[in-house]
């Protein structure tokens, strides 16, 4: 590269102004100017008697405090025969306490300046809000009341499962939905993991009963995380926290039952999802990967990047850039507390649908296959770790990241090493991890379209193809 | 907040007083300032050092509403082709100027602006200013390009529209029917027919014609001196020459004297919905925050009018959403004619009627005795903190700030929004329903899901 670029930590990038094989920079282009280290949020992590785990982030700017209230247990810790339940649970937990129904809690966090938000994950259900920060107290009150006095109120219940019955049918019209679930259903099986919605017999079956149940075996504060990012000061608002919080108990009972093992290997398969009037498909690839804390995690998220992470990634300047193929082709990673995987995702118009999965093919065994040239290596590593520091600087965002490492089971001053980490990966780092995680055989493959056309387009690689169940 | 609303003696009295109140307690801005090249360039600066970071935006005088008949679409492929290289940076040297350096770019376009953002660690602010100066001298006019990017846009429309339930017929197919000319009503994704015809020459004359420094505003926010900036900004885009632009043309829409109804099928959607749009007064007029509030006070999240009404009360909706210049920008940024839009999905076994029933009661109740002093304190609250939300990161404070000035030639507005919000009334707000809810001033388009014929009617044909 052209560019004089000083790294993030100058020592590490003090060699690599040279080699590369793409075209020279531009000559006017300016360089790089010095590197100013980008500070972590720095976590004053605190325990209240009754086990509450609470981490507070003082962040300067914008008069807003965002918190966030996570609780262990999500859709993996669903029961059997509910799964997707804790959809419901997290629609149901904001519509009204023992003392306030659902309009006076929507309108007193408006009040703040706030919405109130739940939201159902594999290992968690979280609950949000970002209020102006005069109005802390405000929101914090209405956190605890809807932590600790939910009253699921049969006539909320009602709603809410009309409701979302009605929405799983729409969702079930949304061609990303179908992908998700059966890529979710084609790499984890059995495994409570393939849960990432309810049913419609799981919908109807529910009651407010058993919403109460699972609601006080996981919202419990010996169980739970709450994280506040704003402008405030630390023992203040730990004060007004206890206040709120200190009379939370745990129950007597065991909280939830720790997870089975997950798979870790899936085999290369098609799976068909067949979408009536669809004018694309949409590929959905996954294939599993490291976990967060693994020693070649951020190796790994090094090569998504080159892969398919960045705009400039082999991925979208293949199929997009030089052939048009699709508008938004991206890949991911994505961690839970007991398992990682990736997901490469490409909307393409039914004519290329055969075209398209070749060049992923393709672009998978390239990353198994070659090492990443110098200037992809360092893009790839600036950009993570420049993007990390850029995110970090919205609240909500820090308290999502920092309930994320409270799930994987990691310390506060994760949200610290992310950085230094990506920015000590080498090439063989990354070519190790992309042999390990990579080849286009460990990856299966969800097809969302026309049937005629996925089948015409796709049965000539002779992958064993099946139709979703 | 400190407001002590029992103090209040006369309804007058009493306004004043809590707004300033209320100012005093929460108000934020960030030292910004702004400067004027010869070559009519706009450059505002924002001083933050809370991370050493930058958000820049480039705005263009130039969106959906400004762009040529029988090129409908046009604007925004041309935004794609800004990311397609220029002779001296070819394609890819943008993507990797800005991923090496730590950062991610993007463009939009949008009715009455295009805008080029990025952000990055502060080491690669010069860099990013120069490609952005770059693409301001000349583009890579090449037929290449040209036939790659409209392939892309034709994916965008094909995943965005055309493989989506709904179709984003309130966005598209609502203004198509409520606006009865040309820059206003056209589809802004484009026909692909007209995406089809465009030829290298189009795209040069619009080069031409629209992005020249004069029609351009860059915002840069985040870990910088201004000083610096207007340095760097002059020695890269300094001498870049002005070029005349075409005259605004008349956007300005003849008023709707009666309701206007259709219906339409959807395919892929499972669930009908309804989308309803009415004619907002123009941005600048003394209606136009009262309208934003009336707006938000109707479709802001699950303390709204909407949302408690329909979806709580009668339970005639799954959904509501919407508010003045929904879903394409923020109630305050438009610059021509604007709806306030309602999308509201609703329960199959719900008749069209029962919705309109309950949206109506909702409405009227809202024209015939105003929000509560209380209700008004809340959305603003609310409004006040979206808008300092909108302002939180540098790349979208650039943004906003670029905006404005494009608009009004001044960022005043960007900082004041949130006190002018709290001086409306709650008799301005009755005033504002009752005269400009009312049925001969909107359009309703209801859209139910049909037979799989494999066409969806409307949006995206």
């Amino acid at each position: 590269m052209r560019v004089q670029a000083v790294g993030y930590f100058a020592l590490l990038f003090a060699t690599l102004a040279v080699a590369q094989k793409q075209a020279p920079l531009p000559k006017d282009l300016p360089p790089y100017g010095p590197e100013k280290p980008l500070a972590a949020p720095i976590v004053s992590a605190s325990k209240l008697d009754n086990g509450l785990t609470v981490w507070l982030v003082q962040a300067p700017g914008i008069p807003q405090i965002a918190f966030d209230l996570a609780v262990r247990g999500g859709y993996a810790a669903d029961p059997a025969d509910r799964p997707g339940i804790s959809k419901l649970l997290a629609s149901t937990v904001t519509q009204g306490t023992h003392t306030k129904s659902a309009k006076e809690i929507a309108q007193e966090i408006q009040a703040a300046g706030g919405d109130l938000a739940a939201s159902p994950h594999s290992d968690s259900i979280e609950v949000g809000t970002t209020v102006l920060s005069a109005k802390a107290e405000a929101g914090i009150a209405v956190l605890a009341d809807v932590a600790q006095n939910a009253a699921f109120a049969d006539e909320e219940v009602a709603l809410a499962k009309r409701n979302g019955a009605a929405d799983l049918e729409q969702q079930e019209a949304e061609a990303s939905f179908l992908a998700s679930k059966a890529l979710a259903k084609e790499l984890f099986g059995e495994h409570p993991y393939h849960v990432i919605a309810p049913t419609q017999d799981s919908i109807k079956a529910s009651t407010a009963a058993e919403l109460r149940q699972v609601y006080g075996q996981r919202f419990r504060p010996d169980q739970a995380l709450l994280v506040a990012v704003g402008d405030f000061e630390t023992d203040k608002m730990l004060e007004m926290i206890r206040g709120h919080f200190g009379g939370w108990k745990a129950p007597a009972g065991p909280p939830i039952a720790v997870l089975p093992a997950s798979p870790h290997e899936t085999k290369q398969e098609v799976t068909l999802v067949p979408r009536p009037g669809s004018v694309q498909t949409t590929l959905e690839l996954g294939a599993f990967g490291p976990l967060r804390g693994n020693a070649d995690y951020e190796a790994a998220q090094v090569a998504n990047a080159i892969y398919g992470g960045e705009f400039g990634s082999r991925l979208v300047l293949n199929i997009r850039e030089d052939k048009g193929y699709t508008y938004s082709p991206y890949s991911y990673e994505r961690t839970l507390q007991a398992a990682g995987y990736y997901v490469t995702r490409a909307d393409v118009r039914n004519e290329v649908t055969g075209p398209s999965l070749n060049e992923i093919f393709y672009e998978l065994n390239r990353m198994v296959t070659t090492s990443p040239s110098e200037e992809e290596l360092t893009t790839a590593r600036r950009y993570l770790v420049g993007n990390e520091a850029i995110q970090l600087q919205a609240r909500s965002s820090v308290a999502d990241e920092l309930a994320n490492i409270w799930i994987d089971g990691l310390p506060p001053d994760e949200i610290g090493t992310y950085g230094r980490k990506i920015a000590q990966t080498t090439a063989a780092d990354v070519n190790a991890a992309a042999r390990k995680y990579f080849p286009a055989a460990k990856t299966t493959i969800v097809a969302v379209g026309e049937e005629k056309v996925v089948r015409e387009a796709l049965e000539p690689f002779g992958i064993p193809m099946r139709a979703a169940q | 907040m400190t407001m002590k609303l029992a103090a209040r003696g006369s309804l007058l009295l009493a306004l004043s007083v809590c707004a300033s109140t209320w100012a005093a307690a929460q108000q934020w801005k960030a030292p910004t300032s702004m400067k004027k090249l010869a070559n009519g360039l706009t450059v505002v600066v924002s001083e933050d050092h809370s991370a050493p970071t930058f958000g820049i935006c480039v705005s263009y005088g130039i969106g959906f509403r400004l762009e040529p008949e029988g090129r409908t679409g046009f604007a925004h492929l041309f935004e794609h082709l800004m990311f397609e290289g220029t002779p001296d940076a070819p394609k890819g040297v943008l993507e990797r100027v800005i991923e090496g350096g730590g950062g991610s770019n993007n463009g939009d376009t949008r009715y009455d602006y295009t805008e080029y953002i990025e952000t990055a660690p502060i080491s690669a602010l010069e860099p990013v200013l120069w490609t952005e100066a770059d693409r301001m001298k000349t583009l890579d006019f090449s037929q290449k390009n040209l036939d790659n990017q409209r392939n892309v846009v034709e994916e965008e429309v094909r995943v965005n529209v055309m493989n989506q339930p709904y179709g984003l017929f309130f966005a598209i197919d609502l203004p198509g029917k409520a606006f009865d000319t040309y820059p206003n009503a056209h589809n802004f994704y484009g026909d692909f027919k007209d995406l089809d015809a465009s030829r290298i020459e189009d795209v040069k004359a619009f080069y031409e014609q629209y992005y020249s420094p004069n029609n351009a505003v860059l915002a840069v926010v985040g870990d910088v001196r201004p000083e610096d900036v207007y340095a760097k900004v002059e020695q890269y885009f300094g001498a870049i020459a002005a070029r005349p632009t075409p005259p605004r043309p008349v956007v300005e829409e003849p008023p709707q004297r009666t309701e206007r109804r259709s219906a339409e099928t959807d395919t892929l959607a499972k669930v009908p919905a309804l989308a309803i749009g009415y004619h907002m007064p123009p941005r600048h007029s003394a209606d136009a925050l009262t309208g934003a509030i009336t707006g938000e006070l109707l479709h802001n999240g699950q303390a709204s009018r909407l949302y408690q009404a329909l979806v709580k009360d009668k339970q005639v909706a799954l959904s509501v959403d919407g508010g003045v210049n929904w879903p394409l920008g923020t109630p305050y940024e438009y610059n021509g004619p604007t709806l306030m839009t309602s999308f509201i999905v609703y329960p199959p076994n719900v008749s069209e009627d029962q919705v309109l029933a309950a949206y109506d009661a909702a409405v009227q109740k809202l024209a015939q005795e105003g929000p509560s002093q209380q209700d008004l304190d809340r959305i603003v609250a609310k409004m006040r903190s979206d808008w300092y939300g909108n302002l939180e990161m540098p790349i979208s404070r650039a943004s906003a700030l670029s905006h404005a000035v494009l608009y009004d030639g001044n960022f005043d507005s960007v900082y004041a929004i949130p006190d002018e919000l709290a001086k409306v009334t709650p008799a301005q707000v009755r005033a504002f329903a009752a005269k400009y809810l009312v049925s001969a001033n909107r359009t309703i388009i209801n859209r139910t899901p049909a037979a799989g014929d494999g066409k969806s009617k409307g949006a995206g044909e």
